[in-house]
């Protein structure tokens, strides 16, 4: 405080504090009466709340003796709860023990008459008591020793009617007296014997099964005039399969019935290893009968051996393999499907389920079962496909010949047609595995040994003779329709249309493929759709994919052979054909002008030379292609033209002739093609705009801020460098333009 | 479109029980499935991984190594761009066969394809096979090493980081090598190591084992190729 303005400023500072204080204190003021006002309410209410008071005590002992009351009553009802559970109790065992009475002489005079179900009932209905109270009771009562009699008689009872049944069961499987098994079989869970029961008819099953299929193999062995000799093993296979399911079809309700649910999967797992047994049979007389060892021999050792395996004969082998492999992946789906559902009733913990599941999954997956030995199958399956494919295509290559009417030769249809083949193959067998490995192996193939024909075909190049091409693709097609190949003369007309067959067969093969990924895509999805998991629908689309790289193989190998055809023919031909203008003044008066309209120097000839040259190719080629090669072509002609331009001088008329030419170019090149091609050709448009200014002064019109709609594919360089070019301009206002 | 910068195929091969399967859970899952079942056909799995801020979704495809599964797991080396070829380091037989595996990749895999030998269950006590042993096959036969354990977690998200790793770095030299091809004039670098057989034997870190350190001092230092 030391300041004049300091303390000028505590002082305003209080003041203004002053003047808060007197603000609130006038409010607090203003609200005195208001407060008051409520005092008094409140003072009013008092007496009222000791009614309330009262009211509520009153109220609260209601309440309390209300709730003794009920408790008081409720503990009655407890007590004659208590005494009822024992009345009814007693009741049950009064009953139990009339039961027992009845049971007794039920099962004496059940036994004497053999009728086993009632004897069971009894002793069912025996079991059911508890013994150990009953015995308790038979104390307390006075008829107590008819009790322990009756009890010691009804488990002799139970011990006989065991043995008998086990007998009668027995004699019933050993005269193959289905009735009887199946009524001996209700009467086990009755003795609560469910365990025994199912084993034992588990077993008879099993034995039913290998009763029937002796029967049914090789019933036809030797005739191969059947028009089912051919998947033979297939159709035994599926007779085996199919008998199985139905046992376990018609047995399953009463298995459920008299053994409750959850029970399916043990009569299987009695069932499965003699199906597997069976199976394993047949399987091994396929591959027997079907040499299979043989060709897989011949097959994996190939290289080294003299004798080959005929694809052809592989063909019915492999069908046959995928027809097994499908019947067996349906069996399968069968039984996991039937045991699933019954286990969702038998077993309601997830977990155990999901254990008893694996269980079971591991019979099915056992060292001797058919699943098993179906994987061994499709392994060698896969190995014989690839044989089939890659042989198959091998042949394709070398009997290429070329179509009549067809821009492709016969190896293209011909490859697609066995790839298609043996990928729809793999699909009937119903295994995703397969079907990817198959659909990877035709990937490689197709892009190894199929695509290094066209590689090989493209690298040798397009000769480049002087002869002109329709004459020589024509030599070559008739040459090749008459059968007789005259080679000398038209080894190059021959290379030539090697070379462009080539071309197209190249794109012909994306097509190709585009379609064969789609339709088998669509196949799977038809014929598989509903069965596979969402993990293998991921794995066939990654293996589908392999489709789409094969595709950018084909079309680096497509641009490879036409930048041939680009070195080989297209630039040396053109070369000659644009350096014409060379030979044509450009620097002209009026008089020489007007002579260039009436008699054409350069520009029509080259267009004729353009139109020869396309139309040698234009038939030989499919449409992509030689549009293509039009690109090529016009680019080509392009860049030449530029060369040219830049060796030629010009005047304002020379220019206006050379803006006809280019016009008349741009003109012929875009009606020979649907496909626009004037992108090509803007820088060389440009350079003529350039060139036909009537003045430098002119280019700020086309050129900077006023360029519109041109965007300038030239540089500032090369723009000084074309108006050069102009005898009347000089060339030191060229180099003051401000670009 | 999904986020990615690159995909790469990877395929696990080698003897029925090396653990293959659980290698792919461990990296894929984070969990190790005890009382794994045989596998069948081939299983395959997705991760997306991030290296230097790149996203690269590994697609890692599981194969049985059961023999009747062969023909099927073939038809799969040709497409990866990578191949782990597993053993157990507690199994004589699983290391005995590596030669036969190689002789497959040899037949059925691109030559660019990327070799990788994992000395799997390096957290057993009953170790047959020690580290310098597999190094020296990897050295012999051009491929990266790695020992790992898929129970106790070692190493395996560092085998499948630096797969990537190398990965990415073979797709950059390639880009390279065609970017120079396109423009004329300009003198081709020496082609890059990766197209051919692997010549610099690059070490991929190497798991001293536990129960004897120091064995093998020089390989445990290499440190990781450098991007």
């Amino acid at each position: 405080m030391n300041s004049i303005a300091d303390i000028q400023e505590e002082y305003n500072r209080l003041n203004l504090e002053e003047v808060k204080v007197t603000e609130k204190l006038d409010l607090l003021l203003s609200q005195q009466c208001h407060i008051e006002a409520k005092l008094r309410n409140v003072s009013l209410l008092v007496p009222r709340l000791n009614t309330v008071k009262s009211d509520a005590k009153h109220l609260s002992e209601m309440i309390h003796f209300t709730c003794t009351l009920a408790e008081n009553v409720s503990a009655k009802v407890r007590e004659l709860d208590i005494a009822k559970g024992r009345v009814s109790e007693c009741q049950q065992r009064v009953n139990d023990l009339l039961d027992l009475q009845l049971c007794r002489e039920g099962v004496i005079s059940a036994m004497k008459s053999e009728d086993f179900e009632k004897a069971a009932a009894h002793v069912h209905r025996f079991l059911s008591i508890d013994e150990t109270t009953l015995k308790l009771t038979a104390g307390d009562v006075a008829q107590g020793p008819t009790v322990d009699s009756s009890l010691v008689l009804l488990h002799e009872a139970q011990a006989q009617l065991c043995k008998v049944l086990q007998q009668k069961f027995d004699e019933a499987v050993r005269d193959s007296d289905a009735a009887s098994v199946e009524r001996f079989f209700k009467i086990f869970p009755l003795l609560n014997m469910h365990e025994e029961g199912i084993s034992k008819f588990g077993s008879y099953l099993a034995v039913q099964l290998k009763d029937k299929t002796p029967k049914s193999l090789r019933p036809t062995d030797g005739d191969s005039n059947n028009i089912r000799a051919n998947v033979l093993f297939a159709d035994t296979l599926t007779v085996l399969l199919e008998s199985v399911a139905r046992i376990i079809e018609i047995h399953q309700p009463l298995v459920e019935t008299y053994y409750g649910p959850g029970r399916l999967i043990q009569v299987v797992e009695h069932l499965q290893p003699e199906c597997d047994k069976q199976a394993n049979q047949i399987l091994a007389e396929f591959r027997r009968s079907r040499q299979l060892d043989k060709q897989i021999r011949l097959v994996s050792e190939a290289k080294v051996l003299q004798e080959k395996c005929d694809p052809r004969v592989l063909d019915a082998v492999l069908a046959e393999l995928t027809l097994l492999s499908s019947r067996t992946e349906l069996y399968l789906r069968f039984v996991r499907r039937r045991i699933a559902s019954d286990l969702e009733v038998g077993i309601p913990d997830q977990n155990s389920r999901q254990l008893r599941m694996n269980e079971f999954e591991k019979l099915l997956q056992s060292k001797v079962g058919i699943s098993r030995a179906v994987q061994e199958l499709l392994g060698h399956y896969i190995m014989l496909e690839r044989y089939f494919l890659s042989e198959s295509v091998s042949k394709a290559v070398a009997m290429d010949v070329a179509v009549e009417g067809s821009l492709t030769s016969s190896v293209v249809d011909d490859v697609f047609f066995l790839v298609k083949k043996s990928i729809r193959r793999s699909l009937t067998s119903c295994s995703i595995d397969s079907i990817c490995a198959v659909i990877n192996n035709a990937c490689t193939l197709l892009e190894e040994d199929y695509a290094l024909v066209f590689q090989q075909q493209c690298k040798q190049g397009f000769p480049s003779g002087y002869l002109d091409l329709t004459q020589a693709y024509n030599a070559i097609q008739s040459s090749l329709q008459q059968g007789s190949i005259r080679l000398q003369s038209s080894d190059t007309e021959k290379t030539k249309a090697n070379f462009l067959t080539a071309l197209n067969n190249i794109e012909t093969s994306i097509d190709c493929i585009e379609t064969l990924d789609k339709n088998v895509s669509q196949e799977i999805q038809v014929n598989l759709g509903s069965t596979i998991t969402n993990r293998d629908q991921e794995k066939i689309k990654s293996c589908l994919n392999g489709f789409k790289t094969t595709t950018s193989k084909f079309r680096q190998l497509l641009d490879f052979g036409h930048e041939q055809l680009k070195s080989s023919a297209i630039k040396p031909r053109i070369k000659p054909w644009v350096d014409q203008l060379l030979s044509v003044n450009h620097v002209i008066d009026e008089e020489e002008f007007s002579c260039y309209e009436a008699q054409d120097p350069f520009i029509q000839e080259l267009n004729l030379h353009l139109d020869g040259f396309m139309s040698g190719f234009k038939d030989s080629l499919t449409v992509n292609n030689y549009q293509t090669l039009i690109g090529t072509l016009t680019s080509q002609v392009a860049q030449q033209f530029e060369k040219v331009i830049l060796k030629t001088n010009f005047n304002r008329l020379g220019a206006l002739q050379l803006d006809k030419e280019v016009r008349a170019l741009v003109t012929y090149l875009s009606t020979a093609t649907t496909w626009t091609i004037r992108d090509r050709l803007t820088r060389l448009t440009q350079i003529v705009t350039l060139l036909n200014l009537e003045n430098l002064a002119e280019l700020t019109e086309y050129w900077g801020p006023n360029a519109g709609s041109i965007t300038w594919r030239l540089t500032p360089q090369e723009v000084r460098q074309i108006l050069m070019l102009r005898t009347d301009f000089r060339a030191d206002e060229i180099k003051r333009l401000k670009l | 479109m999904e986020d990615y910068k690159y995909l790469f195929k990877v395929v696990l091969i080698g003897n029925a029980g090396v653990g293959k399967t659980c290698l792919v859970r461990r990296f894929t899952q984070g969990i190790f499935p005890p009382g794994q079942g045989a596998t069948i056909g081939v299983d395959f799995m997705i991760k997306t991984v991030d290296i230097d801020g790149l996203k690269i979704k590994l697609q890692i495809w599981d194969t049985a190594g059961q023999e009747r599964f062969r023909s099927i797991t073939q038809s799969y080396y040709r497409s990866a761009h990578a191949l782990i070829l597993v053993y157990d380091v507690s199994a004589q037989p699983t290391f005995d066969c590596l030669p036969v595996w190689l002789r497959e990749v040899e037949e059925y895999a691109s030559p660019k394809v990327l070799r990788v030998l994992v000395g799997n269950k390096v957290d057993r006590d009953d170790r047959e096979i020690p580290p310098a042993v597999g190094e020296a096959f990897s050295r012999m036969n051009n491929m990266y090493f790695i020992e790992t354990s898929a129970k106790d977690c070692s190493n395996v998200d560092k085998l499948f980081q630096e797969i990537a790793r190398e990965l990415i770095q073979t797709m950059r030299n390639q880009r390279q090598e065609t970017s120079q091809a396109r423009q004329p004039g300009t003198i081709a670098r020496t082609p890059i190591p990766m197209t051919g057989p692997l010549v610099n034997m690059r070490q991929l870190t190497l798991m001293a084992p536990p129960k004897s350190p120091g064995q093998n001092p020089t390989a445990a230092s290499l440190d990781p190729p450098v991007l």
